[in-house]
């Protein structure tokens, strides 16, 4: 957790001695369970920024929308930093632009989670080391981070952030990060039959809001296939070859490239499982290629590259 | 519903050199297989992959140039790593891999396609029909343009 304190005050420096013009971080939403993304121009709004496990969002989804000569700084986690180089190596930023304050990162906290985890309605939250302390109406509670962590945080390879200009705070040591997702090996485990059956069922209950779409930042075709309308790539319908269509090819647009952040499910509001498609496939580029996403700031995806080394593959 | 099973050829138009296999492949092809020709692998979209299978097709047959054969240099290059990648997909969430074949021809291998035709007929008989990812809608058009197969 980053002293909250000096993060103030670095966003006041660099927005007093003009390095950037705007910063983008997290302020508390309306709920105690919510953050939302706030642009701070001056230094003294840098108070409003918050720093706490709520920020569900990844705010690198955010910046395509930005006027392009607009200097910026961001105030980014480890998914944040990997999602900026992703998109900086497709030519979709200008890292010129950018000034990236890293912040230590603790894993974001599923509200869903935790409004399940207690009765009633949540007054205030407070985090006290490993644990949150969860005021209710006429009640206090207790509860352990790592219990209401969410998932895609709870696997996460690389949660310090990447190619920073600055870092606030400490990058605390971290030990037993998992190399590969348990959600992955857990799906792979199961037969054919029983992986169509959670696919369908998962991908049945989408209701095509594409707020998925919207929480990504590595979807940002000005044009989505599901928009085309000639030809009409996929049903835009809520129906079981749309739904299916749309988890699939979401999914696979995501092949080496998805930052595994976690913002689609924790957007979702029918809390559709989708990292465990975006994972595996990363994982298939990993192996056959060697690729990882947001580890240097050359490497092009895989889908965007080939090599006539792939040339004996083509034996079957 | 007939016996034999129902799948799609995507072809690319350099891949058959020999110009009585292309005839063959466009006038004589056997009425459960439905040709999709077209300029490139590469043109070959994974979309157009779920959209036969969508549409209730068995399986898929992509047929393509040898690598450093590509009459567009690279465009099969760019293809096998994204078709196989998504049949890898489709493997994952649950289909039978074999319903997706991939043949590379060598310019050489005159006659091979009708082999190849006959061979994945046999295959994909021996699975049985596909119930996965089919999803024809009552009005009878499933994802995209190809309407019921």
């Amino acid at each position: 957790m980053a002293n909250i304190d000096a993060l103030r005050q670095e966003v006041s420096r660099v927005l007093s001695e003009k390095i950037v013009d705007v910063v983008l971080g997290f302020e508390a939403g309306s709920l105690p369970t919510r953050n939302q993304p706030v642009f701070i121009h001056k230094a003294k709004e840098s108070k409003r920024l918050v720093d706490n496990g709520f920020g569900s969002n990844n705010l690198a989804a955010l910046l395509a929308q930005r006027p392009k000569d607009e200097k910026i700084g961001v105030i980014c986690r480890g998914c944040e930093s990997r999602a900026i180089r992703a998109l900086t190596v497709e030519q979709q930023l200008n890292r010129e632009n950018l000034y990236l304050i890293g912040v230590p990162c603790r894993g974001i906290i599923d509200w869903r989670a935790l409004e399940r985890a207690v009765d009633g309605e949540i007054l205030a939250v407070a985090e006290d080391g490993e644990d949150l302390l969860v005021t209710l109406k006429d009640d206090e509670k207790k509860l352990a981070r790592a219990e209401v962590l969410h998932s895609a945080c709870r696997n996460c390879r690389q949660p310090d952030p990447v190619g920073t200009d600055v870092l606030i705070g400490e990058l605390p040591a971290r030990e037993g990060l998992a190399q590969r997702s348990p959600d992955v090996a857990a799906f792979l485990g199961k037969d054919a039959d029983a992986r169509y059956a959670i696919f369908s069922e998962e991908a049945e209950r989408c209701i095509r809001c594409y707020a998925c779409r919207e929480a990504c930042p590595m979807c940002y075709c000005t044009e989505c296939f599901v928009d085309h309308i000639t030809p009409r790539w996929s049903e835009s319908m809520v129906s079981k070859g749309g739904t299916q269509a749309w988890h699939i090819i979401r999914a696979f647009h995501q092949t080496g490239r998805c930052v595994s952040c976690g913002a689609c499910e924790r957007a979702c509001p029918m809390e559709i499982k989708m990292e465990y498609i975006t994972d595996r496939l990363n994982e298939d580029m990993q192996d056959m290629y060697g690729f990882e996403v947001g580890a240097n700031d050359s490497d092009q995806p895989p889908f965007a590259a080939f090599s006539l080394d792939d040339r004996n593959r083509f034996k079957e | 519903m007939s016996a034999k099973p129902h799948f799609f050829l995507f072809q690319c138009q350099y891949c058959l050199a020999a110009s009585d296999d292309q005839h063959w492949v466009e006038n004589d092809l056997p009425k459960n297989v439905k040709l999709i020709k077209t300029p490139c692998t590469g043109r070959i979209s994974p979309m157009f992959v779920l959209n036969a299978f969508q549409s209730g097709a068995d399986g898929v047959l992509i047929s393509g140039c040898m690598p450093e054969k590509c009459h567009y240099i690279k465009g099969n290059l760019g293809a096998r790593r994204q078709l196989d990648e998504f049949a890898r997909l489709l493997a994952y969430l649950g289909m039978q891999p074999e319903r997706v074949r991939f043949v590379w021809m060598n310019v050489s291998e005159r006659g091979r396609i009708q082999q190849e035709v006959v061979d994945f007929e046999a295959q994909l008989a021996a699975l049985g029909p596909s119930e996965k990812f089919a999803a024809i809608s009552a009005s009878g058009n499933a994802g995209g343009r190809y309407g019921q197969y």
